[in-house]
């Protein structure tokens, strides 16, 4: 059976962040033991943990008011409602829907692991389509040697840019990616490759490192899961009403792109595949597209990388330590 | 596995949605804690523009407002009561715009406060709103209102709420 070592640093880590989640629901592997670091599974509520639950749910419904005043004023206004419409539509899709997702898929979606990645609003996201052995430095030495750009992370000014960028259809290599969430984390590192200088196409993967002593359904055991998908336009999602990328249908294609610039980029680099792996699950990403795979996950095996070696040449930063000298390296630990 | 084997529920606990996460001091500033900053500033601005707009229409409101009583519109008591009034909005305004710098800068309390008020003013409005004695229309009580729900929105929202207690001695090390 599965077991997490007792007050690994590793465990403390991941299991500090989701007390409730995988470690405890793949077994109660974490019930006991590193009780320094990880919240004893009887939880207490704070005053301030009850006062922000509360406010997450009150706020939720109070836009949901907000966006029913706001269709109902639109009617009243002539073509100025127009506007007052756009209003209603941006609150809809990009605060009152969110939020009302974020309540309702933490409450509904189980959280184990079930194959696929959850939006920051706990919709179901990209399918995890492929698997790594290796380290940090490795991962970041030899996705760097296959032609890949770490993704900057999104903040106000780099949203700002992809926005333009789409727009005046000029490149941004390094355009941010949504978060997604897997292991109740956000992803550990995001690459990408943009497609003819048009930030609407990109091949993009993302990267998550798996908690300390946690086995794929199967038993196997690997370092990374990763979740690579096409963004092949830019387009309003009919299921959350927000403009996003969508993504091409045929996963398969993407996830065998990454392994072919990995395995070409550096011949040490070796792959094995666990056949049907996620042939039993099939159905939408979060934005509402269709996905079909056939069920493959390439096990892909770095720990044969030499880092220096490999990393130099293309990105210094990368091959340098964690916390080194400001490179892509610096994040690490999956929260930056 | 010697430990008891429970039957997993078909949902989540809803207590889920209380649960803060894990510290992180080194986090940096997140977007929602920005806007929510700019919109109690942005409340501090529209309370200052009403503020002047009553101050500028001082005497056509006591008349309004006071037409049962024979008020004398040149009583020295009407200006004072005006600078009373003034006085307390100020004072208000002044401590609304010294949260939302607390709040931008990362404090946790100030947020919680601000929240509480918001949700009394918002609570206010939708009771008035729901007995029919309020309608809300495109003017000043939807803006103020929207202004409320989105510094709710902003500030009950899990980033800001990391970034709050990034240093919450309570909260698991990240």
């Amino acid at each position: 059976m599965m077991s997490v070592p007792p007050s690994s640093p590793g465990s403390a880590e991941h299991g500090g962040r989701r007390p409730s989640g995988y470690d405890a629901g793949m077994g109660g592997a974490d019930a006991g033991g590193n009780g320094a670091t990880i919240e004893p599974v009887r939880r207490r509520f704070s005053l301030n943990a009850l006062l922000d639950g509360f406010f997450f749910v009150f706020a939720g419904l109070a836009s949901v008011w907000l966006a029913y005043l706001l269709l109902t004023e639109s009617f009243s206004f002539g073509w100025w409602g127009i506007l007052v419409f756009i209003a209603f539509w941006l609150v809809l899709a990009y605060l009152v829907l969110p939020r009302l997702h974020r309540i309702l898929t933490t409450i509904y979606v189980p959280d184990y692991f079930m194959g696929r990645t959850r939006t920051s609003d706990g919709l179901l996201g990209d399918p995890v389509n492929l698997a790594l052995l290796g380290d940090d430095a490795q991962l970041l030495a030899a996705m760097a040697a296959a032609k890949w750009t770490r993704a900057d992370e999104v903040t106000l000014r780099s949203s700002w840019r992809i926005v333009m960028s789409t727009l005046t259809r000029r490149s941004y290599d390094e355009a941010p990616v949504s978060p997604l969430f897997l292991f109740g984390r956000k992803q550990d590192y995001a690459f990408q490759q943009e497609v003819e200088g048009n930030p609407a196409k990109r091949h993009h993967v993302r990267f998550w490192r798996c908690p300390e002593g946690w086995l794929l359904p199967g038993g196997a055991r690997v370092d990374w899961l990763a979740a690579g998908t096409f963004d092949r336009a830019v387009g309003l999602s009919l299921f959350t009403l927000q403009v996003t990328h969508k993504i091409d249908a045929d996963t398969d294609v993407e996830r065998n792109h990454i392994v072919a610039t990995l395995t070409a980029a550096d011949p040490a680099i070796t792959v094995s595949v666990l056949a049907d792996f996620s042939t039993g699950y099939h159905s939408r990403n979060g934005g509402g597209d269709t996905i079909r795979t056939d069920g493959d996950l390439p096990v892909v095996d770095l720990r044969a990388v030499a880092v220096a070696d490999a990393a130099s040449p293309a990105e210094p930063a990368a091959a340098s330590a964690p916390g080194g000298a400001g490179g892509a390296a610096s994040v690490t630990g999956g929260t930056p | 596995m010697s430990r008891d084997v429970a039957k997993r529920p078909a949902f989540e606990p809803p207590s889920e949605l209380a649960q803060a996460g894990p510290r992180d001091p080194r986090m940096h500033r997140p977007v929602a804690t920005v806007m929510g900053a700019a919109l109690v500033l942005l409340r501090v601005l529209a309370g200052t523009v009403w503020l002047i707009a009553l101050a500028a229409n001082w005497n056509d409101v006591i008349a309004d407002q006071l037409d049962d009583l024979a008020i004398d519109l040149d009583d020295p008591a009407v200006g004072e009561a005006l600078w009373f009034v003034l006085a307390i909005g100020g004072v208000l305004l002044v401590i609304d715009l010294v949260f939302g710098v607390l709040i931008y800068l990362g404090l946790n309390w100030p947020r919680i406060v601000v929240m509480v008020f918001s949700t009394l003013s918002i609570s206010g409005t939708f009771l008035a709103w729901w007995a029919g004695d309020q309608t809300i229309t495109l003017d000043q009580t939807l803006f103020t209102l929207a202004l409320d729900i989105l510094i709710m929105l902003a500030l009950s929202s899990r980033a800001a709420r990391a970034y709050a207690r990034r240093n919450d001695p309570r909260l698991p090390p990240a």
